[in-house]
């Protein structure tokens, strides 16, 4: 009876000290998933896990990342506990730089302060659900981008305002797609060939006088710029896997845009179309 | 010059809205996006070649937002993407896929070429500038413990 006693008791410390592993697991892979999301450089995923981990005690963390997953082993450190392990998969990504600043601060403040692994996870489950501007704020956001730089590629006051049109309708088009989860192909090949038909169509009626410039400034919304450079500051840096795979999104997304360009155009040319 | 800096504040605080930078620095973005750009048309006006240019520019764009990023204590990729972004060559990949559709392989290799250096030289700009300012602040550091 009394052996029973010590054994449950033992028993009972063992899952005490996987539940709070657990948690600690979950809250790192959370934090680490947000950023990767939102578009974070893969050392500074890893570096934030590792952080949270240590800042919980753990003695022994490794993570590996890559844009597409999470892999997160964690041991107690004595002879007898279990090694966890968990694998987060990560699909679709949108650029949000207001999640980075916010997780940047709460890891910040996790490891410099005692906060309690729950309220972690309150405030990683906050900062999962703010939301991005609204809406229209981002076709007007979008429309800016498009529209001044039709002006720095020499285009005049009308194509402003045709760059204006052109980039607000085929940000709205993307938005749409989005919401339908068509691929990263199809998106941008559509968004780029109705621009680039809107473009086409006001030049043709002589509300726009420089065709490239309006072109260029619509475009611009969609280019990887962001995978680009982080493709090759991430091979730099020695992550060779997740380069390669940034590196490959960007090479899809900037192939969409070419083509669904040159289609439009093709398309415009063939159906009689002056250009 | 002051209306190149003027558009490209503007299309950057565009980059910030749909990247969803926190309002309070939504200008101060833009203030680093303009000054790269402002970089980038100094030294083409000035007869260097655009590859050069490009790299020049995000050299300033990522010491400013590293030197941001330290006043207000806030990462510094919130001003690194909204600013490198209207150094990304779009009007080249615009421009290469016409040479494509006219069957120019030559001008298609060409411009091809500079498109993609002037996207490598981006990043490796910014990965000069991290790489320096983190020496920098870590021979800083060991100097001044070293001199307490």
């Amino acid at each position: 009876m009394i052996q029973l006693n010590v054994k449950s008791k033992v028993l009972f410390g063992v899952i005490m000290i996987n539940q709070m592993q657990k948690k600690v697991l979950i809250l790192a892979l959370h934090a680490g998933e947000l950023m990767m999301k939102s578009g974070a450089e893969i050392y500074r995923v890893e570096d934030t896990i590792t952080r949270i981990c240590k800042a919980c005690k753990i003695p022994y963390v490794e993570v590996f990342a890559t844009p597409t997953g999470i892999f997160l082993s964690l041991d107690e450190g004595s002879v007898d506990s279990d090694m966890h392990t968990f694998i987060k998969r990560i699909k679709g990504s949108s650029i949000d730089l207001e999640k980075i600043s916010q997780i940047n601060h709460f890891s910040r403040e996790f490891t410099s302060t005692d906060l309690s692994i729950d309220s972690g996870l309150a405030i990683i489950k906050d900062i999962s659900n703010i939301k991005p501007y609204p809406l229209l704020v981002r076709i007007l956001g979008a429309a800016l981008v498009s529209s001044f730089f039709a002006l720095i590629f020499q285009g005049a006051i009308k194509d402003f305002f045709c760059a204006f049109f052109a980039g607000a309708c085929s940000y709205a088009l993307s938005v749409f797609l989005d919401k339908l989860e068509t691929n990263l192909f199809i998106r941008g090949f559509c968004c780029c060939a109705a621009a680039t038909l809107i473009a086409l169509g006001l030049f043709s009626t002589g509300l726009g006088s420089d065709l490239n410039s309006i072109i260029i400034g619509s475009i611009m919304i969609f280019l990887p710029g962001v995978a680009l450079t982080n493709a090759v500051r991430d091979t730099l840096a020695g992550d060779m896997l997740s380069g390669a795979s940034k590196g490959i999104e960007a090479v899809i997304i900037v192939v969409s845009i070419a083509s669904g360009v040159g289609v439009a155009i093709k398309l415009w040319t063939l159906l009689g179309g002056v250009f | 010059m002051i209306w190149a800096f003027i558009y490209a504040f503007c299309s950057t605080v565009g980059f910030s809205i749909l990247f969803h930078v926190p309002k309070k620095h939504i200008a101060t973005a833009g203030f680093v996006g303009a000054l790269g750009w402002l970089t980038y048309t100094y030294f083409i006006v000035s007869g260097s070649g655009s590859v050069l240019a490009c790299f020049a520019g995000s050299c300033i764009v990522a010491i400013i937002s590293d030197v941001f990023s330290r006043a207000f204590k806030d990462a510094a990729t919130i001003f690194i993407i909204p600013g490198i972004l209207p150094l990304v060559p779009g009007a080249n990949m615009y421009y290469t896929m016409l040479a494509i559709l006219e069957g120019n392989v030559t001008e298609t290799a060409s411009i091809g070429t500079e498109t993609l250096l002037m996207a490598g030289s981006i990043a490796v700009a910014l990965l000069v500038v991290a790489s320096i300012s983190k020496l920098l602040s870590l021979t800083g550091r060991k100097l001044l413990t070293y001199l307490k």
